[in-house]
């Protein structure tokens, strides 16, 4: 699998240095290769086993709960005994020490807060900066909002960084295995607005390791698979049928230097050949790129760069720029159900054009040239276009033509 | 950055105060915790999103300090914060310690160093740690999304919290001193062993001088001294001066003035305000001390109503500068410059408007009304 890919286009003047010099401990060991930027290539299976390597049998992979340690004082004395027991066979030391260290490493020592205080009022004479920084803020909320209450985007990220924690699969063959890698995907939106020039908006979804490139693929929502080709100013009833994902279904991850085209279904074209044919053309100064079946690679087959931009296209034109942003192992905090994956974590809020009618209800109908319209083009939704386009019998009212629109915002 | 800025204060005045104790049970740290009250960092009714993004924070601010170059004592301090933090915070489930594969060998040889000193309270603790599955292991330290910031930030590293830079002391180990020590003696007994005289060693053979090696120990022995020396004393001063940074290694004394001059001939040049004109009384410009950041925000503001006021546009041109040097006044000079179109994690943004909420929502409401 080619890895020195020189050129990716994104990356302009940076020139990838591949220095596998720097990676310690073997090839598969992440190292930064552009400092705080990205890591060089590596196989993520390759690290999987490098972190399984080293936790094996001690417990740290297990995705059962954790025992609860025994409390100085209060639990079953069989119970401290044989934790004592433990500490002193691990650390070699005695057992009136280990004893010893359970009580002086106790939580109750870390207690600031007396009993009945409660804990989310700041107490009066703290000297941390922190809290001085808080305070402030909380007195200037108290002085200027009427309802102090976390905004509904607020609520809304909150919700679907953590719905899905902790859920345990019904079927106990959904359950992922231990030692399972979660990958962390951020996958921008297409749309270059300028208001988005400081911060693009994206999605981030968590993959597992053992999952193929086409579940990703399936798992990503974007707006442009649901647009329906077509003018419908004279047949507005006529539900349509054939959305562009149905219509156009190919696609492609570029990843490293490899096009993995998807190739499920007879329809599928490789939409990579023009790049490849371009690429190979001329001396252009790219290495040489391959291509693959997405439907054949999981994530853990994968070459790939954490923090370094790659490529989603599908509907021939319609790209994301895909970036890996972190690998980890799996954890008895995460969500432990495989059907659940990809996971949608974050997800960027977009405001749905309303129509301009009722200014209520998202626009569905799109018209120009519209002899009733203001605007050139004008957005409706259903019930405003209809009333105001066609007559009681549904005959077409002067002269405009319609096209069915589809809000970014539809996946909110 | 207000919350990460006020953290990193807190957890530096909480391992400064840990190092002057000069002890590393946690017992004692423990006291200290107790009196700074840290616990009740995580108090002040955050909201749910708040809370986690705070917590991530606060633990990967004390993560920082339990890996090297910082010194033994400081490292434990670190473990112990990791331990204070991870169990007091309040999210629900708790927030885990990220941990890079490069760091966790590094980790585990710091663990058995802690058990071979039989330092068994720290062992303890990372134990304990462990067994609660703090941990997330990761690929690298922090997420990476390939955020193309004009200025990078680079943490620094907290000078007094190093094992001072000893190239000397690198270069001639104890192994070393040994190894010279052990081929000395048997170069001299092989000189006599070799000579007619076999008390005396042939005047010939006299080709080093005799207490070399005794010489290098002393030398090497007052180096270190010298270096204890200079450290020490700068410690107690800055328990004394508080506020006022003293001593500290000569290139970042140098760096810190010269940047500590910028910023105060910056701070003149704000302060003078131009008076406005009776028509425009309620529109003058008040310039806040009481936090950079505000009068920075404060003059962006009076300049999105189009003041005519001749101080504005040199406020405007200068104010994202200085934003930029205020970033920069406590780091490095080294920044590297790249040249990509900006693409910064919505957190980010997020937080800093958070942390400058006092004003934004006026400044954002205003903008609306004019576009």
């Amino acid at each position: 699998m080619a890895e020195d890919s020189l050129g990716d286009p994104a990356c302009g003047g940076m020139d990838g240095r591949q220095d596998p010099v720097l990676s310690s401990g073997g090839f598969n060991f992440p190292e930064y290769e552009l400092p705080e930027l990205n890591t060089h290539a590596f196989h993520v299976a390759a690290f999987g086993e490098l972190w399984r390597g080293r936790l094996r049998g001690e417990g740290d992979l297990s995705l059962k709960e954790p025992p609860a340690p025994a409390l100085p004082g209060a639990g079953g004395v069989s119970d401290s005994g044989s934790e004592d027991a433990a500490v002193a066979r691990d650390l070699g030391c005695s057992l009136e020490t280990a004893a010893e260290l359970r009580a002086v490493c106790g939580l109750d020592k870390l207690k600031c807060l007396q009993e009945g205080e409660d804990p989310e009022v700041i107490p009066e004479n703290t000297d941390l900066v922190t809290l001085g920084v808080r305070k402030r803020l909380l007195k200037h909320r108290e002085e200027t909002l009427t309802i102090d209450r976390p905004c509904r985007q607020e609520t809304f990220a909150y919700e679907m960084e953590s719905h899905a924690i902790g859920k345990k699969p019904e079927n106990s063959a959904d359950m992922i295995e231990e030692g399972e890698l979660i990958l962390s995907v951020n996958i921008f939106y297409p749309v270059i607005f300028h208001k988005h020039k400081e911060h693009k908006p994206y999605q981030t979804m968590l993959v597992l390791g053992s999952q193929k490139l086409t579940e990703l693929r399936d798992s990503i929502c974007c707006v442009s698979d649901l647009q329906i080709g077509g003018e419908f100013s004279n047949t507005p009833d006529q539900a349509p049928e054939n959305i562009s994902k149905d219509l156009y279904k190919s696609a492609f991850f570029y990843f490293e230097g490899t096009f993995y085209n998807d190739k499920r279904y007879p329809e599928c074209r490789d939409l990579s050949r023009t790049i490849i044919e371009w690429s190979e053309s001329h001396d252009r100064g790219y290495g040489k790129f391959h291509t693959a079946k997405m439907e054949d690679f999981t994530f853990n087959d994968l070459y790939i760069k954490v923090g370094f931009p790659y490529l989603y296209c599908h509907q021939g034109d319609c790209e994301h720029v895909v970036v890996i942003t972190d690998i980890r192992l799996v954890h008895h905090d995460d969500c432990l159900d495989k059907t659940l994956y990809p996971l949608l974590i974050k997800k960027h809020w977009l405001w749905t054009r309303k129509c301009f009618v009722c200014k209520m209800f998202t626009a569905r109908w799109v018209t120009n040239n519209d002899s009733f319209a203001p605007q050139d083009p004008c957005f409706f939704c259903d019930v405003c276009f209809r009333m105001l386009h066609y007559d009681a019998e549904g005959n077409k009212l002067g002269e405009f033509l319609a096209y069915p629109y589809v809000d970014p915002g539809t996946f909110n | 950055m207000g919350s990460s800025a006020g953290l990193k204060d807190d957890c530096e005045a909480l391992l400064s105060r840990f190092q002057e104790m000069d002890s590393v049970r946690f017992e004692d740290f423990t006291e200290l915790w107790r009196s700074m009250k840290f616990g009740t960092i995580f108090c002040g009714r955050m909201r749910n999103l708040e809370k986690n993004t705070f917590t991530k924070e606060a633990l990967t601010s004390a993560w920082r300090y339990f890996l090297p170059p910082y010194t033994f004592q400081i490292r434990v301090g670190a473990l112990y914060l990791l331990y204070g933090l991870y169990n007091t915070q309040l999210c629900q489930p708790k927030q885990k310690i990220r941990v890079a594969l490069k760091d966790w060998d590094e980790i585990l040889k710091f663990q058995q160093d802690l058990i071979n000193a039989q330092h068994f309270d720290a062992a303890y603790i990372f134990r304990r740690l462990r067994l609660d599955r703090a941990f997330h292991f990761t690929a690298m330290p922090k997420l990476l999304s390939y955020r193309m910031k004009k200025k990078m930030q680079r943490t620094e590293i907290t000078e007094e919290f190093k094992d001072p830079n000893d190239r000397v002391m690198k270069l001639i180990t104890s192994d070393v001193l040994e190894e010279m020590m052990n081929v000395h003696d048997h170069y001299q007994r092989m000189k006599h062993v070799i000579s007619a005289d076999k008390s005396n060693p042939e005047k010939s053979l006299n080709l080093i001088k005799d207490d070399f090696f005794d010489n290098i120990k002393n030398i090497v022995l007052e180096h270190q001294q010298w270096h204890k020396d200079r450290k020490n004393p700068p410690l107690k001063l800055k328990v004394k001066g508080g506020e006022e940074k003293i001593e500290r290694n000569s290139q970042q004394s140098e760096r810190c003035e010269r940047a500590e001059s910028l910023a105060k001939i910056k701070s003149k040049a704000f302060s003078v305000v131009v008076q406005a004109s009776k028509s425009r009384r309620h529109r003058q410009v008040k310039v806040d001390f009481s936090d950079s950041e505000s009068s920075q925000v404060q003059t962006k503001t009076t300049r999105k109503r189009r003041n005519k006021e001749t101080l504005k546009p040199a406020g405007r041109k200068v104010s994202s500068r200085d934003r930029g040097d205020m970033q920069n006044l406590h780091k490095e000079d080294k920044s590297l410059s790249l040249s990509m179109p900006v693409v910064t994690e919505e957190d980010e943004e997020n937080e800093s408007f958070s942390e400058t909420e006092f004003t934004a929502p006026k400044r954002r409401r205003k903008q609306r009304t004019k576009s």
